[in-house]
């Protein structure tokens, strides 16, 4: 079976065709405003490479920054209700409380409390009232909500609230959106429910952007099943993706550093990863990226996510190199995507990175003879300024003092000096400037439990073993292979001060995708 | 490096949090609660509260302590609210037919220093430059005031549903319990005003200026930020002890402690060990720190104290101690006191 693996960036959209772990054909092409129209276009460039069979592709991954930059743009966001249950608890804080402005104006600002909420082991704070939710689904539709995120104390210790309030606005309002926190964060009620609400806020863009990439995969003449990358490098379908599509935010980095390990085959380094704009440094460890250990703030949202600890240095291809009385400076100001119009190889009259990357000879793009009158001290000088930030940013976020291998991707990459301090070696693997999609195209399936379980005198191993059988169906239902699944974190944290041994588990299960339950092989 | 006992405060304002809140975390060793949560409730609705200390206040003027008290999982869900902490000062201060001249701090370490600032705000009164503890512990016995033999009681426990207990009288040996089983009973966490006592009591038995000095310890945390992990030690006046990447965690269990093991550079290991805070660290078997030295962890990368529960394997941590702001009797909060059989650091 053969994978097509898509990253769509904000500049290039990449394509790649794996045959296990071979690499049949990749393609590179400028993103778009409509998404899919960039794919369609990687897609038939690959068709024309003559290498690949688009026939035999048994299933197409794609990782996406789209809605991640909708959040931070506050772009086509759906006017949302935040509803939470908590009241008599919780009144000090209602939802969006710590909010950006700006965002909570493009969300319409609908923040509602109802009475309800559980306690730790699961007994009610307060009954559920119907006429009071009621009211406040119909004085969020007045106001012209949407899409309703709701959250509600405990939820992940007991759901029943969430579950019944989504049955209500279903009877109430027939088709409406609604995110529910527990199947979206963690226990910490602020974080889930500001996810929720983002998740909320994403849906009608997810509804549109992920029929998008079904047509366009379609349309290309591929039969094969659609998946989304997730923060965590795991898999979910396009249907799984179009209810959650605050779970694709930390996909970009998570792919690149993926990517990077299966490219150069080093499972413990750091991944720098070049692009237009910026630069992102990552650790691999075991293969797998080392994951920031406290909570994630999102466009100036506090949320619950787990996300890969990344360090951005404002250094790309496309950053403007200037001279001043302190020498050459670079960045943090980009041609972006305007690159191919403004870069001083292509004619333009900025010089950018990328034209003192050719003007030393470390790649060819654009015509090199544009840059043949550059000063080659000044080149010098630049280019060992990119070594030196790049240097810095590896300094702080390697883990001993040993330097580590350092592993070079993302189009800019061509710019990670043969030798950076601090490093033991520096790779630029083949295929560097589509690490993302081969990150996506490697990904796995996978299911995760975080949740309180109450142990009983005796019970703990009874309690871990609900917890992994629960991780694995979870796997399974998100289409791993049964015989591949393998349990790679556990973790057990008896909650504080709390009697009955209560303590929250976290497990989670990946497998290798299978196709079998998809129907693709009906279809061959 | 106790220069840290400085200027006092003279009021708390919004611009204060920032600091108020990044040095309670200092404080909490680790421990003591989730910081995130008052903070949120402080930078919403911090006009300015009065910082007075315990000797500038007349020396028969009544303070009660007020903080919260149970799991940090549950005020993560449940949040914390200020009028809960208003309601449970107002039914010591009704029990005691007096008059509140000002709130008290129980621990400046962790979410208890910020949560009695935001009991004061809803109160209308000045908030007290010092508190019970010097840092966070994780009883509520492991107070100045407890040690010069003050008792805790009379003492409030209020549920957000606005259920109120109060205790009239309680003996040294079953207060814990008390409050316990109300505070379960209430889900786990409750609102807390207790150790009602006199200005001059304070002056004799309270750790001055701790709240001032928590601020600065704050202010001096966020104006290292961007630079290494020494520095930021040094800013702080502390001592660095280990540095290392965390290889096994073991977990504690309800009373029994648990620890972290570090590798260091050089091979060697150095252990943290812990319950709420954390209690001691020591190096290839020999302590080389021990509560009630404040202990921490700085996140290698983040350059953030980090609690706790967010220690995972793999991190890279720089451990560091901070000096006591309080000298205990012997036994008093010594590792001993937690049940760990160590010998405490010379």
């Amino acid at each position: 079976m053969l994978r097509l693996g898509i990253d769509v960036g904000g500049t290039n959209t990449d394509a790649v065709v794996l045959d296990g772990t071979r690499i049949l054909g990749v393609a590179k092409t400028a993103t778009t405003d409509d998404v899919t129209h960039g794919i369609t276009t990687a897609i038939a460039t690959l068709q024309a490479l003559g290498t690949v069979e688009t026939a035999h592709i048994g299933a197409v991954m794609i990782g996406t920054t789209h809605f991640i930059n909708a959040l931070i743009e506050a772009d086509r966001l759906a006017p949302t209700a935040a509803i939470r249950f908590g009241l008599p608890a919780t009144a000090a804080l209602p939802p969006l409380t710590d909010w950006p402005e700006r965002l909570v104006t493009a969300l319409g600002g609908h923040s509602f409390q109802c009475h309800g909420g559980h306690e730790y082991d699961g007994t009610a704070i307060a009954d559920l009232d119907e006429t009071e939710f009621r009211a406040v689904v119909h004085a969020a539709l007045e106001a012209g909500a949407r899409s309703f995120a709701i959250s509600s104390v405990f939820s992940p210790v007991n759901a029943e609230l969430e579950l019944r309030a989504a049955e209500i606005i279903a009877e109430q309002v027939p088709g409406a959106q609604v995110s529910l926190s527990h199947e979206i964060g963690r226990m910490g009620i602020l974080g889930r429910e500001n996810a929720t609400i983002i998740n909320a806020a994403l849906r009608e863009l997810a509804d549109t952007v992920t029929s998008g990439l079904t047509n366009a995969v379609a349309s290309a003449g591929i039969s094969a099943p659609v998946f989304l990358s997730q923060n965590d490098g795991m898999l979910m379908d396009v249907d799984h993706a179009r209810r959650f599509p605050v779970a694709t935010f930390a996909s970009g980095p998570t792919n690149s550093m993926r990517g990077a390990a299966f490219l150069s085959g080093v499972q413990d380094c750091a991944v720098v990863d070049v692009g237009g704009t910026s630069t992102d440094v990552g650790i691999l460890q075991g293969g797998l990226p080392r994951q920031a250990s406290a909570e994630v703030n999102v466009a100036g949202v506090q949320t619950s996510f787990r996300m890969p600890d990344v360090l951005s240095v404002a250094i790309g291809g496309g950053s403007l190199v200037e001279r001043g009385g302190k020498g050459v400076s670079i960045g943090p100001n980009s041609v972006g995507h305007r690159l191919a119009e403004r870069a001083l190889v292509f004619g333009g009259e900025t010089l950018t990175a990328s034209d003192v990357a050719v003007a030393a000879g470390l790649v060819d793009l654009g015509d090199a003879r544009l840059v043949a009158g550059l000063d080659r001290a000044m080149v010098r000088e630049a280019l060992a300024e990119v070594g030196n930030r790049i240097a810095g940013a590896v300094s702080r976020m390697r883990i001993s003092r040993d330097p580590i291998p350092l592993v070079a991707v993302g189009g800019g990459s061509i710019l990670v000096p043969k030798v950076v301090d601090g490093t033991s070696s520096v790779t630029r693997p083949e295929n560097y400037a589509v690490a993302n999609a081969i990150g996506a195209a490697i990904a796995e399936v996978g299911g995760d439990v975080d949740r309180v379980f109450t142990v009983a005198p005796g019970g703990r191993e009874a309690a871990m073993d609900q917890a992994r059988q629960e991780a694995v169906d979870r796997a399974i239902a998100a289409g791993a292979a049964p015989a591949s699944i393998r349990i790679v974190e556990v973790e057990e944290v008896p909650l504080a001060y709390l009697p009955g041994n209560a303590t929250r588990i976290r497990v989670k299960a990946i497998g290798d995708l299978t196709l079998e339950s998809t129907g693709v092989l009906d279809r061959d | 490096m106790r220069a840290h006992l400085a200027a006092g405060l003279t009021s708390i304002t919004a611009d204060d949090v920032p600091a108020l809140t990044a040095g309670a975390s200092l404080l909490g060793s680790g421990g003591g609660g989730l910081v995130a949560v008052v903070d949120a409730l402080l930078r919403h609705r911090l006009g300015r509260v009065p910082v007075i200390a315990a000797a500038d206040l007349p020396t028969d003027a009544l303070v009660v302590h007020v903080g919260v008290v149970g799991s940090p999982d549950v005020h993560d869900e449940r949040l914390i609210n200020p009028a809960d902490l208003a309601a449970a000062a107002r039914a010591v201060v009704e029990h005691l037919s007096g008059e509140l001249a000002a709130v008290g701090i129980i621990e400046i370490g962790g979410m208890n220093g910020p949560a009695a600032v935001v009991g004061a705000l809803e109160l209308g009164v000045p908030v007290v430059d010092g508190d019970l503890m010097g840092r966070a512990f994780p009883s509520i016995e492991m107070t100045t005031l407890a040690v010069a033999g003050h008792a805790a009681a009379p003492l409030a426990l209020v549920s957000p549903n606005g259920d109120t207990v109060v205790v009239t009288r309680a003996s040294p040996r079953m207060t814990l319990s008390v409050m316990n089983g109300t505070v379960r009973a209430m889900g786990g966490a409750a609102a807390l005003a207790l150790y009602p006592t006199t200005a001059g009591t304070l002056v004799e038995s309270g750790v001055a200026g701790s709240l001032s000095t928590c601020v600065q310890l704050g202010r001096a945390l966020l104006g290292a930020r961007g630079s290494d992990a020494h520095t930021i030690v040094d800013a702080l006046g502390g001592r660095l002890l280990a540095e290392g990447t965390v290889d096994d965690i073991h977990v504690r269990t309800d009373r029994a402690p648990g620890s972290i093991t570090l590798s260091l550079l050089d091979g060697s290991v150095a252990r943290i060990d812990h319950l709420d805070e954390i209690l001691a660290v020591s190096h290839d078997g020999r302590m080389l720190a021990s509560t009630p030295a404040v202990l921490n962890a700085l996140d290698a990368s983040t350059l953030l104290p980090v609690r706790l529960d967010q220690i995972r394997a793999g991190q890279v941590m720089v451990v560091f101690m901070l000096p006591a702001l309080h000298s205990w009797p012997p036994g008093a909060v010594d590792p001993a006191a937690f049940g760990l059989d160590l010998e405490s650091a010379p």
